[in-house]
């Protein structure tokens, strides 16, 4: 088979998760209880037998960093091999000028270096399963420049926001972008992955730099849309944009449905992260747990219902955690009433009882806060 | 700061024939433990917590998979450069052919290649089958500054159970001066854990000697230590305070796990700076479906709860279904307990599955019920 090199395409401008963006990539954000964002598009990867992967970081690589280097993914030591290659030190003060097409040309040398007759470019904000070989058979077969993933939904009204949609023609190629205005519900949307030759990648970013210092490969691939012929392969299944804190507690709030979650990871597409060796989690006398996703290393005493619980976190007594997502190594104290929070790592709620969100705009609780 | 260079041989080959069916094709040592554990787990993760580098796990007893598990060093961080978990199996040799290991002592012995490769200066000898967080670093401490040529570890048992471990009769500077293999009339409650340092030099002497003697059970309690004390080696009791067990039966395996739901079994498995590792499995964060209700469980990654779970631990991959009831059992790997089955006081080896509406054990039980295949396959025979 020729040689693929998997991109992982750092966040569009944009990807606003209020809160959680303040400490980490949302490709390092914790989801799931145990897992982190990017888990699930490195695991397509290496499910699907790519053994080059590059990871681009926007900014504050650290929680990256340090997740990948710990997690193996699946890939032979030696021959595989995921790079990280961190792109905003030029650009920190100008965040407009931080696009991935200006990463992409930095460090072109690295793709070379890899020699890849393909590259597959996937996002690292989208959660969903996907074999891209696939998507690499239909690409070679149908004579495409460019094949991009999209999948028909009918909630682009509320999520999918910003994002682009694509109409397509009879033969499934690409006739127009648009961008996700929320204006419709029923759309076909794009999941910002990409399958090209190498020399076309080379192309575009190329013709992108000399257009426009702001320009975006998704900006690039819409120009070229009567140039160039861009096939559409589509997606089923589960599928997730996680663009907003809504649209980050609405996965959570999906996946952990069971149903859901064994079709998106099992024995047969495996979903790879770190381990922290943590013991299994005790329920205590007196828990009530129900209609949740539980981690390890928990100790849980309260009540927990409907909600998505991380690795080490701790519940007393009398507290009652209801429609939320708490990250892990949080303590939640004795009668602390929580609904529709997001709770980031590391905090510890004790003082304020009660604490309230809704469903469209769940409450924060910012890593490290002690309230 | 160069370390004295210690190596740890973990006794993994016997069949641990008194858990039955739980070790018809699995050695002891690789059973399943406490939600997401197997039993060597706990032996390797002192080790290498103990900054030990070199593990040797001798095999013998359907030894496929405890072999394969062991060998992936990574697993407990001891994949070091010039370290490692080595798994040593009886081998053919030029002189004497092929030959089992016939006792603990013998086994050491079949492997001084192996010791005399890794320069070792002290030897810990281990049993793949015990539940316990041990420093080791502080025991070869104290038999360094004790000047001991073998430091035994030993806790303190109730006088009445005294008879059925190897008791240490020692003088007040904890030196031993007798041994004992379950004494009808102990004279002390210290029991040996099965845990030794041995200075190099002299036990590769002894084994060397043990090994020429015919009628020798070429076994350390048996015959090194009794021979050590003939010849007046300093042999040092070490006191070890805190949780330690011998699984070797379904009870005492079904109690252990059991430990694991009290606060106060001095068994800590949530202490960060004493971590047991193992094999991490790459399954779902654990369901709780919204009919769930858990009281007093352990439950690990990968089950899926729907039915009703009390004083109970539940390992990876197991599923409760709707109207199931698990009462003070223990449930390993993959088990699915089908709709509305009652379990209690069981305890369900991996990849069983209960039919739907089985009622197995009772409350107040004399005796732990292990549920096997077998069982299963009887009950189903008996049922039409």
């Amino acid at each position: 088979m020729s040689k693929v090199l998997g991109i992982l395409n750092f966040e569009p401008s944009y990807v606003h998760v209020r809160g959680l963006e303040d400490f980490r990539p949302i490709s390092a954000t914790s989801i799931l209880g145990r897992y982190r964002v990017i888990d699930f598009m490195l695991s397509n990867f290496t499910n699907s037998g790519v053994e080059a992967i590059k990871v681009f970081i926007k900014s504050r690589p650290r929680s990256t960093v340090e997740h990948i280097t710990h997690t193996s993914y699946n890939l032979n030591s030696k021959r595989g091999k995921i790079q990280l290659l961190h792109g905003d030190t030029d650009y920190r003060n100008n965040e407009l000028f931080n696009v991935d097409i200006q990463a992409f040309k930095t460090y072109m040398e690295f793709v070379d270096v890899e020699n890849p007759s393909y590259v597959v470019i996937a996002p690292s904000h989208f959660i969903f399963k996907q074999d891209f070989n696939e998507i690499l058979e239909y690409h070679i077969k149908s004579k495409n420049d460019i094949t991009m993933l999209y999948q028909s939904v009918n909630n682009a009204d509320t999520q999918y926001l910003m994002g682009d949609v694509v109409s397509l023609d009879e033969k499934k190629r690409v006739t127009a972008f648009h961008k996700n205005r929320g204006k419709y519900k029923k759309v076909n949307v794009s999941l910002e992955t990409y399958v090209m030759s190498t020399l076309t990648f080379k192309q575009l970013v190329d013709e992108a730099c000399t257009t426009s210092s702001l320009y975006s490969l998704s900006d690039i691939v819409a120009d070229c849309v009567r140039a160039m012929k861009i096939g559409a392969y589509q997606h089923h299944g589960f599928c997730a944009c996680i663009s907003t804190l809504n649209a980050y507690y609405e996965a959570n709030m999906q996946i952990k449905k069971e149903k859901e979650l064994l079709k998106l990871i099992n024995d047969d597409w495996p979903i790879y992260t770190m381990t922290n060796d943590s013991c299994p989690t005790l329920y205590k006398k007196g828990a009530k747990v129900s209609g949740s996703i539980v981690a390890n290393g928990c100790q849980i005493e309260g009540t927990v219902i409907n909600s998505v619980i991380g690795r080490n976190v701790v519940i007393k007594e009398g507290a009652v955690i209801k429609d939320s997502v708490i990250l892990p190594d949080t303590f939640i104290d004795k009668n602390v009433k929580l609904e529709c929070g997001v709770v980031d790592r590391l905090s510890i709620i004790t003082h304020i009882k009660e604490l309230k969100g809704t469903r469209e705009e769940p409450i924060y609780i910012k890593r490290g806060d002690r309230i | 700061m160069k370390k004295n260079n210690m190596v740890a041989m973990i006794l993994a080959g016997g069949r641990g024939s008194r858990l039955f069916d739980l070790t018809k094709k699995v050695a002891k040592p690789a059973v399943h433990f406490g939600g997401k554990y197997r039993i060597i787990d706990f032996a390797l993760s002192n080790c290498a917590n103990s900054h030990i580098s070199t593990v040797g796990v001798l095999v013998q007893y359907e030894s496929i998979l405890l072999s394969s598990y062991s060998a992936r060093s990574s697993t407990w961080g001891l994949d070091s450069k010039g370290g490692g978990v080595y798994v040593l199996s009886p081998r053919e040799k030029d002189e004497t052919g092929l030959g089992l290991y016939s006792g603990t002592a013998d086994a050491i012995y079949q492997n001084l290649d192996f010791l005399d490769q890794e320069e070792a200066d002290y030897v810990l000898i281990l049993s793949g089958d015990h539940i316990y967080k041990m420093d080791y670093e502080k025991m070869l401490k104290a038999h360094i500054d004790a000047g001991a040529e073998a430091t035994i570890a030993v806790i303190e048992v109730p006088k009445k159970e005294a008879s059925r471990f190897g008791i240490m009769n020692t003088d007040k500077t904890d030196r031993i001066i007798e041994f004992e293999e379950k004494p009808k009339e102990p004279k002390s409650n210290l029991a040996s854990m099965g845990v030794y340092i041995f200075s190099y030099k002299s036990l590769r002497k002894y084994l060397k000697e043990d090994a020429k003697v015919a009628d020798s059970a070429h076994d350390f309690g048996k015959s090194i230590i009794p021979a050590y004390l003939k010849d007046g080696l300093k042999l040092q009791a070490y006191r070890f305070k805190g949780y330690w067990k011998d699984v070797g039966t379904i009870d005492s395996l079904w109690e252990a796990n059991m430990d694991l739901l009290k606060d106060n079994s001095g068994l800590d498995l949530f202490d960060p700076d004493w971590k047991i590792y193992t094999d991490d499995a790459s399954a779902t964060p654990q369901c709780i479906g919204s009919k769930a209700k858990i009281d007093n469980a352990f439950i690990t990654q990968g089950a899926i709860i729907n039915g009703e779970v009390d004083h109970s631990v539940i390992f990876s991959g197991a599923e409760i279904c709707e109207n199931a009831k698990v009462s003070e059992s223990v449930i390993m790997n993959n088990v699915i307990v089908g709709k509305g089955a009652k379990l209690t006081r069981c305890l369900v080896a991996d990849d069983v599955r209960i039919p739907e509406g089985m009622t197995l054990g009772k409350k107040n039980s004399d005796e732990i019920l292990l549920v096997s295949k077998a069982l299963i396959a009887k009950a189903g025979e008996n049922h039409e």
